[in-house]
């Protein structure tokens, strides 16, 4: 079996597991929703009274948090294990993966599906379709910056995670970059400038993760699609690095 | 069984409240962390709403904005959300795990003694946080609120910590019957968020929702705390202060209630 089926097959089990108590999985996914519902709530009013912020109107801001939900609920649905990667690695859970043949980045990635990410797919969608100014012809742009997106994303949590080779207090340190990640993507660009635009460039990239994309739905240019593309190589290439060092690492 | 002589319930309240402010100090890097993400967030927020009063875009809310920024009053409403620990989580775990029944066959109160324990957390997080905040703000050149103003503040904002505490509880409790707590947990912060003022005065909303939220625990939580800064003066602390005592009161009679019926649910039929 190759290596994407079996990804498919694990994920697809992680996605029946969630499924399996009903209520839970209702629950969780409704009060997901719920919790997106109220962020959006405050978006609305306030640009019900403020009409702009730095030159971003509502609809740039809808684009901007239905891609951000988008990727978070996509990576917490298809690859739901990097959010808590780093407490698998300090549990030593390793290492049964380690006498399998297949690679073990995708096999940690794909043990869980979070049931709640649906919530964050659900609005993320519903968000772009309606209310972020998009138009037919921008689908393909959008299915790319969003693979951009969500590479970034999993990939700034696989590298944090992967700390966990050496350090042990990895676990809330991964976690708490994470949701940096989320909170920084969460507001509109023109508020980052100085050193608060070379952090979310490079330590904490929401920039890649929302900015770069909506900048790119907006304006169409090659070098926003490349710099995308660039930003998802790169820090893929550096989190699997990143990665296979620690493990490496763990063997020996 | 529980002890019926109040002096040493109390005695024991405040031995547990030390035991979480030490497990608090005891995690400095935790700690240290939460400073430099409070720092971060206030800076992000301060920005945010300097641009938005850059702006002023004729026709909006703008001119309803204080003149001297929001800075002070997010500084003051991330202080306190940030400083609340994570009480449901504590429960959480004690009720679907059942380490709960350890604590039943001791002569104090569960909810109590667990109260107790995140209100030490509380204390030490407020002042580790505030000491923080005060610092950022003699270095970013706001105006800064006078001495009798700091006293409101620290009282108010411990008040308001509390009642964080007691709603986050609440939340901990539904774990008698709901599997996770996350979910209830995520509306709750939410609603805190919107209701409580956590990005702004609650005197920017639509009349019909401002009302509500003034009213509402939430508020009593973030926004009474915090609006003293933007609205000074001896009837808005007076107004903030009955709000957050009447909330801690309805809160706490809510949190016996419900403990009660959990627990007899817990006996009667497991988790």
């Amino acid at each position: 079996m190759g290596a994407l089926a079996l990804y498919l097959r694990q994920v697809g089990a992680a996605i029946r597991v969630s499924f399996a108590d009903r209520a839970n999985f209702w629950l969780q996914l409704g009060g997901m929703t719920v919790n997106n519902g109220f962020v959006l709530l405050l978006w609305f009013m306030f640009f019900a009274g403020f009409r702009s912020v730095g030159g971003w109107r509502l609809a740039d801001v809808a684009l901007m948090i239905g891609i951000l939900a988008l990727s978070v609920g996509l990576a917490g649905v298809f690859a739901g294990g990097y959010r808590d990667m780093a407490a698998v690695i300090l549990r030593d859970d390793v290492d049964a993966l380690l006498t399998q043949p297949r690679a073990i980045l995708p096999r940690l990635l794909a043990r869980e599906s979070i049931a709640s990410a649906w919530g964050d797919v659900i609005v993320g969608a519903i968000l772009l379709a309606r209310f972020a100014a998009l138009r037919w012809s921008d689908l393909p742009v959008l299915l790319f910056v969003l693979c951009g997106s969500l590479t970034v994303f999993l990939a700034t949590g696989v590298l944090f995670a992967s700390l966990a080779f050496w350090v042990r207090g990895a676990r809330s340190f991964a976690r708490d970059v994470v949701d940096f990640v989320i909170l920084l993507s969460s507001y509109p660009g023109s508020i980052y400038s100085g050193a608060m635009k070379v952090v979310v460039y490079t330590f904490v990239p929401a920039g890649f993760v929302v900015l770069v994309p909506v900048a790119v739905l907006r304006e169409h240019g090659l070098p926003g699609l490349l710099t995308m593309a660039g930003a998802a190589v790169g820090y893929a290439a550096l989190a699997g690095t990143v990665f296979m060092a620690g493990l490496r690492r763990y063997r020996g | 069984m529980t002890s019926t002589r109040p002096l040493a319930a109390v005695e024991r309240a405040l031995a547990v409240l030390r035991v979480g402010a030490d497990a608090t100090l005891a995690g400095r890097a935790v700690l240290l962390g939460r400073g430099v993400f409070y720092l971060l967030v206030i800076a992000l927020l301060a920005t945010f709403w300097d641009l938005v009063a850059a702006e002023r875009l004729p026709g909006t809310l703008s001119s309803l904005l204080p003149a001297g920024g929001l800075a002070v009053y997010v500084g003051v409403t991330e202080w306190i959300t940030l400083s609340v620990p994570a009480i449901h989580l504590r429960l959480e775990d004690d009720i679907r795990s059942g380490a709960i029944e350890a604590h039943l066959l001791r002569p104090a109160s569960y909810p109590v003694l667990r109260i107790s324990e995140s209100c030490g957390g509380l204390l030490v997080r407020q002042g580790m946080l505030g000491a923080i905040g005060v610092v950022a703000l003699l270095l970013s050149g706001h105006a800064v609120p006078s001495a009798a103003m700091w006293i409101c503040l620290v009282v108010l904002g411990v008040l308001g910590g509390f009642v964080g505490i007691l709603l986050f509880a609440l939340v901990g409790m539904s774990a008698f019957w709901l599997r996770r707590t996350i979910p209830i947990y995520l509306c709750v912060q939410k609603m805190s968020f919107l209701l409580g003022g956590l990005f702004a005065p609650l005197t920017l909303y639509p009349v019909w929702l401002r009302g509500i939220s003034e009213a509402s625990p939430f508020a009593a939580q973030l926004y009474w705390p915090a609006v003293i800064v933007v609205s000074p003066g001896a009837a808005t602390v007076l107004r903030a202060f009955t709000y957050e005592v009447l909330w801690i009161a309805i809160l706490s009679t809510l949190l016996a209630m419900i403990w009660r019926v959990g627990l007899q649910r817990m006996l009667r039929q497991g988790i």
